[in-house]
């Protein structure tokens, strides 16, 4: 089966600054992928090029056989993206973002409806979504952008630190969730500082760091070559 | 179409926010307080106004200087009898504007030919300008008494000469003339309507641009503060339909609350003017419209059509600016801030054309005012009078051709990386996400 997303070559500068010097890697039907590294590593540059919010400076990104860089509004149609520090609009209720989110995506009000109400089972918030989003909790507010990314069952979703900033039990909700949607055919291009988290997520995982790919492989696969006990073990061995 | 709709409906709904509404429902009941206070101020100083008189003569010249003030809608409390402390005291306690003293001899100096005095004593109740009103109104019935007084002196001792040819002696006819048009008026009349007519203009222009460019800037700088603009950028709808979403979102709402906040200002203004005007009407003035008219300086449909273009497209531009402002604001609070050369970019043409005529500034200077897109609206409606049609449509072109310049821009900046990383530092290097 064809890849969902093949990236070759990927360059990105700011100026004189170089974000990322040319990565490869490729995100296949119903896998999830992870990007692991230090800050600024070029993880976030990565994933928003993809989400088509930056043009990269050089190389190809190919999704489902379609240029990414030529034909972004066909791209929009089939991805989400969930940034790391997303907002919900705060005057909205918890329902009329869902809605507004959905509409962009449903041909049909029938499938605006199937969407939204989709999302309404992700949060679990029930009651809650006839609220104001500026009430909401942290963890709340990250369940509510989780389930408007996922709530279209898009080809790829693009997931920007999923779980920052939530505590244990709102995590582990979080990464359940995921994981049932990749069960259901979504793929997934996550990034993450949480080694237990791309552990437990994550079919492949490729180390990055200043701009380049270190190491890529299975989680088995990279903890055998670096003979480590888990994946924080081999993030230290891959950046000596 | 519907994913442009649904982005509208959002953006509307985000601007008519319960603080805006109250804001603007305030206003009007503030400005129609003040407007119905102003009237009532003015109708009582135009109105029929009481003073008191005390006639220490008695004499048929004191009591036909009476009949005078009563004719001119003063209504006279008589105090004769009483010594003139009494009568001050008197007056003080009742509503008297003022007390009127006609000393004994009144007549007598009048025949006499020697200057004849009387005595008013005004009760300044109030500060305003329309408290002091009812003083300047006894000085013109006194002046047109002292007129009639003088024409029957001299009509009865030089009865075979006219009066008013004997104290002025030279007249003049003032004539204006506009154009191919000439009409019987002062240059000075002219002048002053046309700039109360003009001064419309820039305040409309200036509430819009206030209220249209700060929605549109906060509405971006808002969707950066609260980490909704990355989101919003990855939807499936185009960028292009994100920047006219959110224009004609804040031109509607800018609209809709200046056109609120001059219904409000013209029943304050028209509190204070109407009843003026009513006031001149009745004195025999308001000649000023039909010289207008005659001399052709007024606007029909057509002229209205080219000055709400000229608006329109001043509106425009000043959102599309804002566009880009608000994608260099990093948060609500700098897009406050950035709201302020725009500010001045309207200000400057308004105050140079206060003070200066733009066709006679150095070259300079007119480049430069001319450059403002701004300017534009204020010289359609001098030209229109003048019919400088010429410097009209090329204003018009000028302004179309800058917004669509800045829309291009703004849609570049709004397509690119810029839209993330563009951000407006003082003093600082600029750095990107990595």
């Amino acid at each position: 089966m064809d890849n969902v997303l093949t990236v070759r070559g990927l360059k990105k500068s700011y100026g004189k600054q170089m974000a990322l010097a040319g990565i490869d890697f490729e995100v296949r039907p119903g896998e999830v992928f992870a990007l692991i590294g230090p800050n600024g590593a070029g993880k976030t540059t990565t994933l928003r090029i993809i989400a088509t919010l930056l043009t990269p400076t050089d190389g190809t990104i190919s999704f489902l056989n379609h240029d990414l860089h030529k034909e972004p509004d066909l791209v929009r149609e089939k991805i989400s993206y969930l940034p790391e520090e997303a907002g919900a609009y705060k005057n909205m209720k918890g329902l009329d973002y869902l809605h507004f989110m959905a509409n962009f995506y449903a041909r049909t009000p029938e499938e605006e409806k199937e969407f939204v109400d989709r999302a309404v089972e992700i949060t679990e918030l029930g009651d809650r979504l006839r609220t104001k989003v500026g009430t909401y909790s942290k963890g709340m507010t990250r369940k509510i952008l989780l389930a408007r990314a996922l709530m279209t069952r898009p080809v790829l979703a693009i997931l920007d630190e999923p779980t920052s900033g939530l505590d244990v039990l709102n995590a582990l909700e979080v990464r359940e969730i995921v994981r049932r949607y990749v069960k259901e055919g979504t793929s997934v291009l996550l990034s993450s500082h949480n080694m237990l988290e791309i552990e437990f997520l994550s079919d492949r995982v490729a180390l990055i760091d200043k701009g380049r790919i270190l190491d890529s492989g299975t989680p088995d696969e990279l903890k055998e070559r670096h003979q480590a006990k888990n994946m924080e073990e081999v993030f230290r061995s891959s950046l000596r | 179409m519907k994913r442009f709709l649904n982005l509208l409906k959002k953006e509307i709904k985000e601007l008519v926010t319960a603080q805006l509404i109250i804001s603007l429902a305030f206003t009007i009941i503030l400005f129609n307080f003040i407007g119905q206070v102003s009237r009532k101020e003015v109708q009582k100083a135009i109105g029929v106004q009481t003073i008191s008189a005390l006639d220490m003569d008695g004499s048929p010249a004191s009591q036909a200087l009476l009949k005078g003030l009563e004719s001119a809608r003063f209504k006279i409390l008589d105090q004769s009898g009483k010594a003139k402390e009494q009568a001050l005291e008197a007056a003080k306690a009742g509503d008297s504007k003022l007390l009127l003293v006609i000393p004994a001899g009144f007549g007598d100096s009048l025949k006499g030919l020697r200057p004849s005095e009387i005595e008013t004593y005004s009760f300044m109740r109030t500060f305003s300008l329309i408290g002091a009103r009812g003083q300047i109104v006894v000085g013109g019935v006194i002046s047109a008494l002292n007129n009639v007084l003088s024409n029957n002196f001299l009509k009865d001792k030089l009865p075979e000469f006219d009066p008013q040819s004997l104290k002025n002696p030279i007249k003049s006819k003032d004539y204006v003339v506009v154009r191919d048009r000439m009409a019987e008026g002062s240059a000075g009349t002219v002048a002053g309507l046309i700039s109360q007519q003009s001064l419309l203009i820039p305040v409309v222009l200036m509430m819009i641009v206030i209220y249209s460019s700060q929605m549109v800037i906060s509405a971006i700088a808002m969707e950066k503060q609260n980490k909704t603009l990355e989101t919003l950028l990855t939807v499936p709808i185009r960028r292009t339909s994100i920047i006219t979403a959110k224009m004609l979102a804040a031109g509607l709402v800018g609209l809709l609350s200046a056109g609120i906040y001059m219904f409000g200002f013209k029943s304050f203004v028209g509190g204070i003017g109407e009843e003026a005007a009513r006031a001149g009407a009745q004195a025999g003035g308001g000649g000023g419209a039909a010289m207008m008219r005659q001399l052709g300086l007024y606007f029909n449909t057509s002229g209205y059509i080219v000055l709400g273009v000229a608006l329109f497209l001043a509106i425009l531009v000043a959102l599309a600016i804002a566009m880009i402002l608000g994608v260099l604001a990093e948060d609500f609070r700098s897009a406050q801030n950035m709201i302020m050369p725009l500010m001045f970019m309207v200000m400057i043409p308004y105050f140079i054309s206060l003070f200066a005529d733009i066709n006679t500034v150095p070259l300079p200077v007119k480049i430069f005012i001319l450059a403002i897109p701004f300017s534009h609206p204020f010289l359609v409606s001098q030209n229109l009078y003048l019919g400088n049609y010429g410097l009209i449509f090329g204003g018009l072109a000028y302004m179309l051709v800058v917004f669509v310049v800045l829309v291009v821009f703004a849609a570049r900046v709004f397509s690119s990386d810029k839209i993330l990383t563009m951000k407006l530092r003082f003093g600082k290097k600029k750095g990107a996400t990595a």
